[in-house]
């Protein structure tokens, strides 16, 4: 019963890291129809600036934190400028390479200038607790990881719910060409989205370093393709699919690792495909994805 | 006010529109006819900036505005209510109205013309937090302009608001825009159901494959039967 919490609990914590990727993934595909594959190289972006500024520099957590999001930011808006701007409204297969193509000059970028090996990566003290004199084990960072997650999607909401650029992005992914109809300057719009998904996929960056205990110029390629897979696993393009679809596989990577003999435990990212597979076999459409219109 | 000279504009390597030029005088309702794929709603796409003209030029109230992206058009005063409706169908009819007025920081303005659109249009103030896309067509098309109008239009480009619609709430759409010109809005409308368009219209043009055929004042193209059963085959 506690080894089933305690998965249970694993698994949420991964879940939340893969939904919030999911979630940037989902916002920016909504908006330009674009598989963004170079949203994982922003975790390590996230992951290697906390690194700098944080363990190098000594800077107090909340700074490094707030560099963090917003390096992520601007290089979301500079991606989008440099990256994506001339081939959007191209065909998809263009727009995929794009991204591919970034994210294996920004993989390659990083290990250039921090060499191939890993960075050992220790969260601040406040966050390496560890307790485990109620059921089950966990860090404090884990909690802030399941806290930070929960609070990022619910601002999120609110602010697609609420507020009139929320209101114009929703709109912005429904038509492009209505939203530019209404007065929306769908570019603005465009570079929002890369800023929200970027900053968010940074501050991811941190969760994943302090959970794996070490950065390495390669750690967003894994994450970003696994957060296609909860997308997928969620129904590509909804939102709240995303979230579901990052902790169904947040829980069934634990779950592999955890309920299976000894020896399978290093298939755990094989199962996770194989699981894409069977799904897109059954449900082709994701569990809360809306039915092709074509 | 609106003055098209000579625009080209392709789709892709695809022609769409030639060497089109066409007038529009302030406060009057001029119609643009014609048969499918004719390239009505690639000019009126031209006019709003969602496309741009190859050659030729475009001004509006005497300035030049080709180039000009769609955005800044609707501050000026150019608004186009698209074919098909083409509603905001996640949002509510009231979100849908909330962003016609987009650009717009005039807050009592934007409230009034709310109030205006509900009265002439009850049934989108009954339906105000429903889902746009849950609305029948003919409410789809009513709030299509009724967020048209809340972006304070000078010039309304309406491109086939006849479009899959029942005759009652056809003449109720015509009666509508009737009272939208009335009250100074000057009117571009695209239309295929051509005896409903050169009833309500000025000035008419006939489009075929991509150009002007022939112009003239409605009933004056009206008369002329034999044109109208060679290029729009009624």
């Amino acid at each position: 019963m506690e080894y089933l919490l305690q998965q249970i609990f694993n698994g949420v914590v991964f879940g939340a890291m893969y939904a919030l990727l999911a979630l940037g993934m989902t916002v920016i595909y909504g908006i330009l129809r674009l598989i963004h594959f170079a949203h994982g190289a922003l975790i390590t972006v996230g992951g290697f600036i906390f690194y700098v500024f944080f363990t190098m520099l000594g800077l107090p957590f909340v700074a490094a934190m707030g560099i963090v999001i917003a390096f992520g930011g601007l290089l979301g808006i500079v991606l989008n400028v440099i990256a994506y701007r001339k081939v959007v409204g191209g065909p998809e297969v263009s727009m995929l390479i794009t991204s591919l193509g970034f994210y294996i000059f920004i993989e390659n970028l990083m290990k250039l200038i921090a060499t191939p090996q890993p960075y050992p990566f220790k969260p601040p003290a406040f966050l390496d607790r560890i307790y485990s004199q109620w059921i089950i084990t966990f860090r404090t960072v884990d909690i802030f990881i399941i806290i930070t997650s929960v609070a990022i999607m619910l601002l999120f909401n609110l602010f697609i719910r609420k507020t009139k650029i929320g209101k114009a992005m929703i709109a912005t992914a429904e038509s492009g060409e209505t939203a530019r109809m209404v007065g929306i300057n769908v570019n603005r719009i465009i570079n929002l989205a890369f800023i929200i998904a970027s900053a968010i996929a940074a501050i991811t960056g941190f969760m994943w370093g302090s959970k794996y205990g070490q950065i390495s110029y390669d750690m967003g390629f894994m994450a970003g393709v696994k957060a296609f897979v909860a997308i997928v696993i969620g129904g590509v393009g909804s939102i709240p699919g995303a979230m579901l679809g990052g902790l169904i596989l947040g829980m069934l990577e634990m779950f592999s690792v955890a309920f299976l003999p000894p020896g399978y435990a290093g298939y755990r990212d094989g199962i996770v495909f194989f699981i894409l597979i069977l799904i897109l076999i059954i449900r082709p459409s994701g569990i809360l994805g809306e039915k092709e219109v074509k | 006010m609106l003055r098209v000279e000579n625009i080209d504009v392709c789709y892709g390597i695809i022609p769409a529109v030639r060497e089109l030029t066409l007038t529009v005088g302030q406060g009057q309702i001029v119609t643009l006819v014609g048969a499918n794929g004719a390239g009505k709603t690639t000019t009126l796409k031209a006019i709003m900036g969602v496309l741009f003209p190859r050659e030729g030029a475009i001004y509006y109230v005497d300035e030049d505005i080709t180039r000009l992206p769609a955005d800044k058009r609707v501050r000026k005063g150019i608004v186009l209510i698209p074919e098909g409706r083409h509603v905001f169908s996640k949002l509510s009819v009231r979100d849908n109205l909330t962003l016609g007025a987009y650009h717009r920081t005039d807050r009592e303005g934007v409230r009034k013309d709310r109030e205006r659109i509900y009265e002439l249009f009850p049934m989108l103030k009954e339906r105000e937090s429903q889902l746009a896309g849950t609305l029948s067509g003919g409410e789809q098309q009513m709030l299509a302009l009724g967020r048209g109008l809340m972006g304070h239009p000078d010039l309304l480009l309406l491109d086939e608001p006849s479009l899959g619609l029942a005759p009652i709430i056809l003449e109720e759409i015509y009666e509508v825009i009737r009272e939208i010109n009335k009250s100074g809005i000057t009117i571009l409308l695209v239309e295929q159901n051509i005896s409903m368009a050169m009833r309500i219209a000025d000035y008419a043009y006939v489009m075929e494959t991509g150009k002007v055929r022939t112009e003239g004042k409605s009933e004056e193209v009206m008369k002329r039967e034999n044109i109208m059963k060679a290029y729009l085959g009624e």
